[in-house]
């Protein structure tokens, strides 16, 4: 894992420096700003010393906890982390819970009331779910209920009604993948052998499926979270960023737009160790949930 | 036969698969009586209809697409065929248990064995938590597991397969029930475990007056514990009688033809014998005796109508329109059977 | 005693069987009767099919450049005079945008589920096939990229070269071979235990024949599946991309920058968000319906991934 982190600092690192434009200093230099001013601006941070040179800096800077600052407010990455992370954490453990507070108990009817009414519909919504994109979404819910209706705010951060829509729009894509997962687990195991002992003890059936089979089933979903969480961290940059929720995402699409090299570096950086880490989660999940593979 | 009450009654039973293609009859007709302590076989190949028949009797069969059509199955004399599901429930696992073959996937993998024991009992009995470890205490002791208690906490995958077998039983019995139906409770087992099972059986149904249906293909476990055989084929009893009667006398070709395939029951045979031909299609089945196509006693007669099941001497019943002594099947030769099949002479 | 009438029962009787067995059409006529039959399929083809059509023909028809300006003719409401859809706020009309869009969309779709594939099948293949080290280096490779958000890695890589077309098939392109990967990958194991490989093996066959002959046809259908799935989920990420400004840029009419573009006027003129999204949301519907029939049909055992 180290070494991809590493490797994708270099990258990174690289990448954004080659882009074209500059950093603009978050309004110091325009395009317009004179030769003069910008080699200045440059030799005040650094910037014209070769590229290696200035890796080997950051490291060194980072190694000594030492975030750096913002290119466009001056502010240190430090406290931009404290904030950020946690809103997008917030943004993100919300939609996460809607997610499945919606999708298991749905996946478990449908497959139940396997192609009667409920499962078309369930299916459906499914398959509206996925085929939907957020950012649409995220329009079609502001016109309705900001626009419209004035429930609900259409950007912002931190209060309730502003975490709605966004929890919303986010948790939309995984609770259909989540729903459609649940349905099908269910139903492979439905058909296990046990079930039919199950019904031969004399189980009330609510108890053979609540109990017994979803306890089976939710083994793939559960393992599938720290994946999920991965994915999350991709559809949470353009959440956030139409609803101008602070969240890591946000800050990440406007560094990179800006050129706001340790800004973009930082967080960029981060979410990747967020992603292996989330995918490195999924493969213990598995095991704990399996008490086979657990016990053995 | 002893004056024991008849504890599981299945007159004229009828089971049809609902299929988008056809409807087929799979169990048609089947009547038997299974009286208290005794233990009846059902016999025959795969897909003759026998765990089908087990099924319909407890009423678990996969619906859809199978469902009963026709018959009655009394359980102590009342009809159950027409109880509302949630009073045949009530019968499931109290009074009469089933037990399926494959003792691994029969249990839920991620529940201990304790949870999966005292979860049967709590099902029927308003006990304690504690009163029903217990209970699943003294009923794992009766199926001879050694350290029961530790037992309880234990995963089906940490236990062996013969273990796991005498969980299922003691699962079944530990409400005492009055009828036992084991569907092949020893085809995954080893030969060895087989037997102890076998025989773990037997003492149960001693000590409880148990009534008990085992449902097999194999002959050497029906001469192990059967009192009396049912031979099934095509969904249908060909030939019923105590089992001594029946390795010592089979009449129907298909009884006869099982038998001849087992060595010790062959006798001095060189060659071991095989049924020649395949278990009829449902959907393209003889025209009247089902077994014709594959007999070498086939005569015309057997192409045109149907037999009943008759009876021939004191209780044992025949479906046959030309049976044969064995002795006579025993003395042709392998290739002879095949041929006289083959050419219906 | 022969008794002629029994050979005859017996004849007819097994004629029957007989028919009854080779009325059995073979694996690929099965498979072309169960999808026309299968309404999934047939819905989700008509659809794609429709688009696919209007993107190859749409923008050569369509009624004015897309990039022309009008600035007396803003904001123009559907069923206008002269414009079917209406007008964006710089006077351009939007049935002109929306077909241009809609050929971006797919061919940015097919263009790069169709390098996906390529690239997802060989490295599947080799690694299914290799097994060994060559699978441990391979597969380690594949389950990164796999877990990986696909908008996360474009938004880096867009960082890097610029914004614009090139960018999303690109970072597209880069995640999406994964997925194809993981499905080869697992045909191929359990394909290789398959007599006839070992049979084609014993006949003195070369391993890329082996490949390439017989692996390949069996592991084409649930790759065509996944393409499927995967054609959508790469029209949404480039809508994704060019909605936040990373993608197509203007005055190319992607349609996630229509959607972008229109979302300052939604109050009063929601339509220039609102069009561009239906019609991708129907082109992804059909997509995707398109995938489940054909996965029904082909391969039953995928129906798990969700």
């Amino acid at each position: 894992m180290l070494l991809i982190l590493l490797i994708s600092s270099v990258v990174i690192f690289y990448a954004l420096r080659s882009a074209p434009g500059g950093p603009s200093g978050g309004g110091v230099l325009s395009p317009l700003s004179s030769q003069e001013v910008r080699q200045a601006y440059e030799k005040r941070l650094g910037l014209d010393q070769p590229v290696y040179t200035q890796y080997f800096i950051y490291i060194g800077h980072l190694v000594r906890g030492d975030l750096g600052t913002s290119l466009v407010n001056g502010s240190p990455i430090v406290e931009l982390l404290a904030t950020h992370a946690r809103n997008s954490l917030v943004l993100g453990f919300t939609a996460l819970v809607i997610s499945y507070v919606i999708a298991i108990p749905l996946g478990v009817l449908a497959a139940v009331k396997r192609n009667t009414w409920v499962d078309q519909l369930a299916m459906g919504g499914a398959i509206l779910g996925m085929g939907i994109p957020n950012f649409w979404l995220a329009l079609i819910l502001v016109y309705f209920f900001s626009l419209r209706l004035g429930w609900l705010p259409s950007a912002g951060c931190c209060d309730p009604p502003q975490l709605i829509m966004p929890a919303l729009v986010l948790a939309a894509e995984g609770t259909a993948v989540t729903m459609r997962m649940t349905r099908s687990s269910m139903l492979e195991h439905l058909r296990d052998d046990f079930v039919r002992a199950l019904r031969a003890k004399g189980l009330p059936e609510w108890q053979v499926i609540i109990r017994h089979v979803l306890r089976n089933a939710l083994i793939p979903v559960i393992s599938l979270t720290g994946l999920r969480l991965g994915w999350l961290v991709g559809y949470a940059l353009i959440v956030e960023t139409i609803f101008r929720w602070p969240g890591v995402g946000y800050l990440l699409v406007d560094s990179v737009l800006r050129r706001d090299y340790p800004v973009a570096q930082f967080f960029s950086l981060l979410l990747i160790l967020f992603v292996l880490l989330a995918n490195w989660l999924a493969d213990i999940g598995y095991g704990l949930a399996n008490p086979r593979i657990r016990v053995a | 036969m002893s004056a024991a009450e008849v504890a599981l009654e299945v007159k004229d039973l009828r089971t049809t698969l609902f299929l988008r293609e056809a409807t087929v009859d799979v169990v048609r007709g089947v009547s038997f009586q299974l009286r208290e302590g005794e233990t009846l076989a059902l016999v025959g190949e795969s897909g003759c209809g026998k765990t089908l028949t087990a099924l319909s009797v407890i009423r678990l069969l996969p619906d859809p697409p199978a469902r009963v059509t026709d018959g009655q199955v009394l359980l102590a004399g009342h009809d159950i065929r027409a109880l509302p599901e949630n009073e045949m429930r009530s019968l499931r696992g109290d009074t009469v248990s089933m037990v399926f073959q494959e003792p691994l996937t029969s249990l839920d993998p991620v529940f201990t064995v304790g949870d999966q024991i005292v979860e049967a009992i709590t099902a029927h009995r308003k006990l304690s938590r504690a009163d029903a470890r217990a209970m699943a205490v003294d009923i794992l002791k009766e199926v001879q597991i050694p350290s029961p208690e530790k037992r309880l906490g234990d995963y089906p995958h940490q236990l062996s397969g013969g273990m796991r077998q005498r969980v299922m039983i003691a699962m079944a019995l530990v409400l005492d029930p009055k009828v036992l139906i084991a569907d092949e409770p020893t085809t995954a087992l080893d030969v060895t475990i087989q037997a102890q099972i076998l025989d773990l059986v037997r003492a149960e149904q001693e000590r409880r007056r148990l009534a008990v249906l085992l449902i097999t293909h194999n002959l050497a476990v029906v001469s192990q514990v059967a009192d009396r055989v049912a031979v099934m084929y095509a969904g249908e009893i060909v030939e019923e009688a105590p089992a001594s009667e029946i390795f010592a006398n089979p009449q129907h070709p298909y009884t006869q033809g099982l038998l001849s395939s087992i060595p010790s029951a062959a006798g001095d045979r060189k060659h071991l014998y095989t049924i020649p031909g395949r278990v009829p299609d449902p959907r393209a089945l003889p025209p009247a005796c089902l077994f014709a196509p594959r007999c070498p006693y086939a005569i015309s007669r057997c192409w045109h109508e149907h037999p009943e099941l008759e009876p021939v001497s004191d209780g044992h019943l025949l479906r046959c329109w030309n049976p044969q002594p064995f002795t006579a099947l025993l003395a042709l030769e392998p290739g002879e059977v095949d041929r006289r099949v083959a050419t219906s002479e | 005693m022969a008794d002629i009438t029994i050979a005859d029962d017996k004849a007819t009787w097994e004629a029957r069987v007989d028919r009854l067995w080779s009325t059995r059409p073979a694996r690929w006529r099965d498979a072309w009767y169960e999808l026309s039959r299968n309404r999934l399929a047939l819905g989700g083809s008509v659809i794609v099919a429709f688009f696919t059509l209007v993107a190859i023909v749409g923008p050569a028809l369509a009624p004015y450049d897309y990039a022309k300006q009008v600035l007396s003719d803003t904001l123009l409401p559907p069923l206008s005079k002269g414009h079917v859809l209406g007008t964006d706020a710089l006077g351009r009309d939007l049935l002109s945008r929306l077909l241009l869009g809609i050929r971006i969309s797919i061919a940015v779709g097919l263009g790069t589920t169709a390098i996906a594939l390529v690239v997802g099948t060989v490295v599947g293949m080799l690694a299914g096939y290799y097994r060994g080290w060559v699978d441990r280096i391979l597969n380690g490779f594949v389950e990164l990229v796999w877990g990986f958000p696909l908008i996360l890695i474009a938004v880096l890589l867009i960082g890097a070269i610029g914004p614009g077309l090139v960018g999303v098939v690109v970072a597209v392109g880069f995640v999406n071979w994964a997925g194809f990967a993981r499905i080869v990958r697992g045909e191929v194991f359990a394909l290789r235990e398959k007599e006839f490989v070992s049979a084609a093996r014993a006949l003195g066959k070369g391993d890329l024949d082996i490949m390439v002959r017989h692996l390949l046809p069996n592991v084409v259908g649930s790759a065509l599946v996944m393409g499927s799935y995967y054609i959508a989920i790469a029209i949404i990420a480039e809508a994704g991309l060019s909605f936040i400004g990373m993608g197509a840029q203007p005055p190319l009419p992607s349609l996630g920058q229509m959607i972008n573009e229109g979302s300052g006027y939604m109050l009063l003129n929601h339509w220039l968000s609102t069009i561009p999204g239906v019609v991708i949301v129907l082109l992804v519907l059909g997509l995707n319906v398109l995938g489940d029939g054909m996965r029904d049909v082909l391969d039953p055992r995928l129906k798990g991934m969700g």
